[in-house]
């Protein structure tokens, strides 16, 4: 009566698909950050729950990001070697998501 | 027969109405965690959520032919479900949306709905009309599983996402960077719930529409049906309904943009696994076990277990509290047209009531932003801000 394999299965992969969104996700900004791009999005207008930036913090993160992007050990190859990788996990991420959109529509794969 | 097709528009305007309240009591299943964290502002959410619902509805009726789903022993050697018992399982799934909506808890509605047509059963044809293995094994059961399930993929992925991008002390971690990632996770959450749960309502009214013989058996939604529920469920999704936003973005966790796209790409994913692989899982419940489980997976976050209890409770409510109000829906629907008119005069004044009731702490996008705007002034800044350069405010937009 109760599908247990069933349930196995759809812990699986949405375990296994998941953690490979995130991860792929969060490697592209770890890649961009070393890079020296740093991805400052503050909150939208809306100030979030938690970080509430005044303007002046908001500077000072700016200033802080271009200060650390300056103070880089890595070679502009490095950088730039970084950058590409940072955006193929990107286009990863995007693939997903849109596999994901495949997944919805029932036309598409039926 | 005049009497028998007023009830069945009587139907299918609750099918419609139920499906606003659908609508509503889950916009925050997607959008929840994107205001939160500011990833979105909240009219602009829900009005991204209202879309991909309404775009969802017309992509796939799948959901729709199978709506019963066996849990009612209907067809041959079964029983015949008359419109009238119908609508008095609308009526207990709506009322018991509104109920759940006023307290701020995130319940599900196919749940409410399921409860509703069992009790108006149980009451219209007798307790062997209920298939309750059925019901067991893809009500009770899942709605056990699923925020387990996702609660363990939201720790993971939180877990992940930190640690790739841990960086060392007092340097830029880019973590921000996953605001606009939750942009597309929520959205893909939206689409999902969309294509899901407007099926549900066209189920009942192409049931209704095919018992009373204006369709043929075995067909599926028209196209008017399936206009009608998407406007419903946009519609629905667009008023936003506010306390359930609340409680899901604040009241269990602080969420931070991290934990955010961890929870709705866990969401996301486990939703899609289930019903790809033949498992059904209520989105309400595999969305909250996400922020549960984002908020145990960053480190010094904390969970307050006493609203996660009351949500538990919610849920363990849903079914025999529905099923109780359909089942006194249906005794008095039985008594005939009188009994149908009582009905609608009893639901009308439930709602009414409700709804005063609401009028007294009103929740709606602007007090969300105050009550956040007032958090953030504990905190605040002494001195009057400076003026940011153009560049700055370019790359931090506040």
């Amino acid at each position: 009566m109760i599908d247990w394999a069933a349930f196995l299965i759809v812990s699986a992969a949405s375990l296994v698909s998941a953690a490979l969104v995130v991860s792929l996700y969060s490697l592209g900004l770890r890649l961009f950050t070393t890079a020296g791009r740093i991805p400052l999005v503050g909150p939208h207008e809306f100030t979030g729950a938690i970080t509430v930036l005044s303007p002046k913090k908001a500077a000072k993160q700016v200033k802080r990001a271009r200060k650390a992007a300056a103070a880089n050990p890595l070679s502009d190859a490095q950088k730039r070697l970084a950058l590409y990788a940072g955006c193929v996990c990107f286009i990863l991420c995007a693939v997903a998501v849109l596999y994901g959109v495949y997944l919805i529509v029932p036309v598409l794969h039926a | 027969m005049p009497d028998f097709s007023l009830i069945i528009v009587l139907v299918v305007a609750l099918a419609l109405i139920f499906d606003f309240t659908n609508g509503f009591h889950d916009t925050a299943n997607a959008m929840a965690t994107p205001i939160a964290t500011g990833a979105m502002k909240p009219k602009v959410a829900v009005g991204v959520a209202s879309i991909l619902n309404l775009v969802g509805a017309f992509l796939s009726t799948e959901v729709a032919r199978t709506i019963s789903g066996g849990i009612i022993k209907e067809g041959d050697g079964g029983v015949l479900i008359t419109p009238e018992l119908i609508f008095a399982g609308l009526i207990g799934a709506i009322v018991w949306n509104l109920v759940t909506w006023l307290m701020g808890l995130p319940s599900s509605s196919s749940h409410a709905l399921f409860g509703g047509l069992i009790g108006a059963t149980i009451i219209g044809v007798g307790t062997q009309a209920v298939d309750y293995n059925v019901v067991a094994a893809k009500v009770i059961l899942p709605a056990l599983i699923a925020p387990v399930i996702a609660g363990v993929v939201a720790l993971v992925a939180t877990r992940l996402a930190y640690m790739i991008t841990r960086r060392d002390v007092g340097q830029p971690d880019g973590r921000g960077g996953f605001r606009y990632a939750q942009i597309f996770s929520s959205s893909l959450v939206a689409l999902a719930h969309g294509t899901n749960d407007a099926q549900k309502t066209m189920g009942v009214i192409t049931l209704t529409l095919i018992a009373g013989g204006f369709q043929a058996v075995g067909s599926g939604p028209t196209f008017w049906v399936i206009a009608a529920c998407a406007l419903a469920i946009a519609i629905g999704t667009y008023t936003g309904g506010w306390r359930i936003i609340r409680t899901m973005g604040t009241g269990l966790t602080e969420i931070k943009p991290a934990q955010g796209f961890a929870a709705e790409t866990s969401t996301a994913a486990t939703i899609l696994a289930s019903s790809h692989l033949g498992f059904a899982l209520s989105t309400t419940q595999v969305a909250s076990g996400s922020v549960i489980g984002s908020g145990l997976g960053r480190r010094g976050s904390t969970i307050r277990w006493g609203m996660a209890g009351r949500i538990a409770l919610g849920w363990v409510m849903t079914l025999p509290a529905s099923a109780i109000m359909g089942a006194f829906a249906a005794g008095l629907a039985l008594l005939g047209p009188i009994g149908i008119v009582l009905d609608m005069v009893i639901g009308t004044i439930v709602i009414m009531v409700l709804f005063r009731w609401s009028r007294r702490n009103r929740v709606t996008h602007h007090t969300l932003l105050n009550d956040i705007d007032d958090a953030g002034r504990v905190v605040s800044i002494k001195k009057t801000p400076r003026r940011l350069s153009r560049s700055a405010r370019r790359k931090v937009s506040l």
